[in-house]
């Protein structure tokens, strides 16, 4: 068995194990709407409307529940000992990294989805650019993932594990979450090669992460 | 399984002359800061934060490489030399990025008017700050020692790539702070020969200050993994 069907049998496990119980997603999906919610009403109508304040609310309500959907999935490799299984098998390390990379990207993508519909649909957001805010969108929400998993890997069987995840992956994720945040609100705007330029540094940095982590990380699974 | 029993620690045998040496230059380097180099015509005395500014921030970035290459090193050896050089020089590094920060903060008042701006190079250094607290607090919340090198090695690695981040964010987005002075490409320093001088004995003598402080602090970790491995026996 090869390594791509390795990480996609991980991947196709942690999608059924979602599909069984939906309490992640469940819980990723009522908190980014309570998020959007919540700081529309902080920031008030008027400015919850402007392009940038939109999608920088929109981008932390997606990270937090990247991390808590990623919480979630190892929790649940930890109560049945799945992790032990896998890892215990040739290239486990490698394909649990990748697949659950796969896997967190594919239910990250419904989450900022429906966050973002919840988000055009509250504020009555005028879209200049559709297609490039699709683009900025799908490049942001892959960024998540490769860091994400890493943090959560280094801090897995560690005392306070749910607080040293974010405090690991935040500050990694900064550019993610500036990049993401202008590329969105310059398609937003109608400013093409703003958002392609920041659509390509999300590519950039989900590549150096990605490459990272497959490199890495496998050595950090315990 | 480590290997900490038939792998012996090198003894670092220059580390009393390393601390007169540190200290020799702090003290020549302090007088040249201070009184030697001319006030700048522009800032007048203000500027003179430089010689902490610039020392700290390449120590900064230099403590960090260095936990890069010791990560690399103990997942490539597992030699606990390694990570007591990783912790050593992490902790040294987040204290002179503090004072980095602390200094610079120091310099913008009276030159920008405000002691912190979202300027990207605050914002990122900020962040590498961060970064490596959360590296410390991670290696505080392991018990076991090999899992905790391992863990704190593969973030050690991958704290890395913020340090070009910090270092062209000036270049890369629009900034108040200025362009880099002395580590200019395809061009030489900006800056006067007596002011050049000066930093550059400043950077010497922060650099053997920090290396002063590594082996101290790489001799209580030597001395903390001893006593693991003797009650682990």
């Amino acid at each position: 068995m090869n390594a791509t069907r390795r990480a996609l049998l991980v991947t196709a496990r942690e999608l059924f194990a979602e599909r069984a119980q939906p309490d992640g997603l469940a819980a990723a999906l009522t908190f980014t709407g309570m998020l959007v919610l919540l700081e529309s009403l902080a920031f008030g109508p008027g400015r919850a409307r402007e392009a940038d304040v939109a999608s920088g609310v929109f981008w932390i309500a997606v990270l937090f529940a990247a991390v808590l959907l990623s919480a979630r999935s190892f929790d649940r490799d930890l109560e049945d000992d799945a992790i032990d299984a896998v890892i215990a098998l040739p290239g486990g390390r490698d394909a649990l990294y990748a697949g659950k990379v796969i896997a967190l990207g594919a239910i990250l993508l419904i989450v900022a989805a429906a966050a973002g519909l919840f988000s055009v649909f509250l504020l009555d957001l005028a879209i200049a650019l559709p297609g490039h805010l699709l683009l900025v969108a799908l490049a942001g929400v892959v960024a998540l993932p490769p860091v994400i998993v890493i943090t959560s890997v280094i801090a897995l069987r560690v005392r306070a594990r749910f607080a040293v995840v974010p405090i690991l992956s935040f500050p990694m994720l900064v550019p993610q979450l500036v990049a993401a945040t202008q590329g969105a609100a310059s398609a937003l705007t109608g400013d093409g090669p703003a958002a392609l330029a920041w659509a390509g540094l999300l590519a950039a940095f989900t590549l150096v992460y990605a490459v990272l982590g497959l490199t890495i990380v496998p050595a950090a699974i315990e | 399984m480590i290997k900490t029993t038939t792998a012996p620690f090198p003894t670092i045998r220059l580390r009393p002359w390393l601390g007169i040496t540190a200290t020799a230059a702090a003290i020549l380097a302090s007088w040249m800061g201070l009184v030697w180099a001319p006030t700048d015509a522009v800032q007048g005395d203000v500027y003179r934060v430089i010689y902490v500014h610039v020392p700290t921030a390449w120590l900064a970035y230099l403590a960090f490489v260095i936990v890069f290459l010791a990560s690399v090193g103990w997942l490539w050896t597992r030699r606990p030399w390694f990570d007591a050089l990783a912790v050593a020089s992490a902790e040294i590094g987040v204290l002179f990025t503090g004072l980095f920060i602390v200094a610079g903060s120091i310099w913008a008042k009276p030159t920008w008017g405000v002691w912190w701006t979202w300027d990207p190079r605050l914002v990122t250094t900020a962040i590498m700050f961060l970064m490596y607290l959360g590296y410390l607090l991670l290696r505080s919340l392991s018990t076991d020692f090999e899992r905790r090198a391992t863990r704190a090695a593969v973030l050690g690695v991958i704290a890395v790539v913020d340090i070009p981040i910090v270092h062209l964010s000036v270049l890369w987005m629009n900034s108040v702070h200025q362009l880099p002075t002395v580590a200019r490409i395809g061009a030489g320093p900006a800056l006067d020969a007596q002011m050049g001088m000066t930093l550059g004995v400043s950077v010497i003598a922060f650099t053997l200050v920090y290396l002063a402080l590594l082996v101290e602090r790489m001799e209580l970790e030597r001395r903390r993994q001893a006593r693991v491995l003797e009650v682990r026996s």
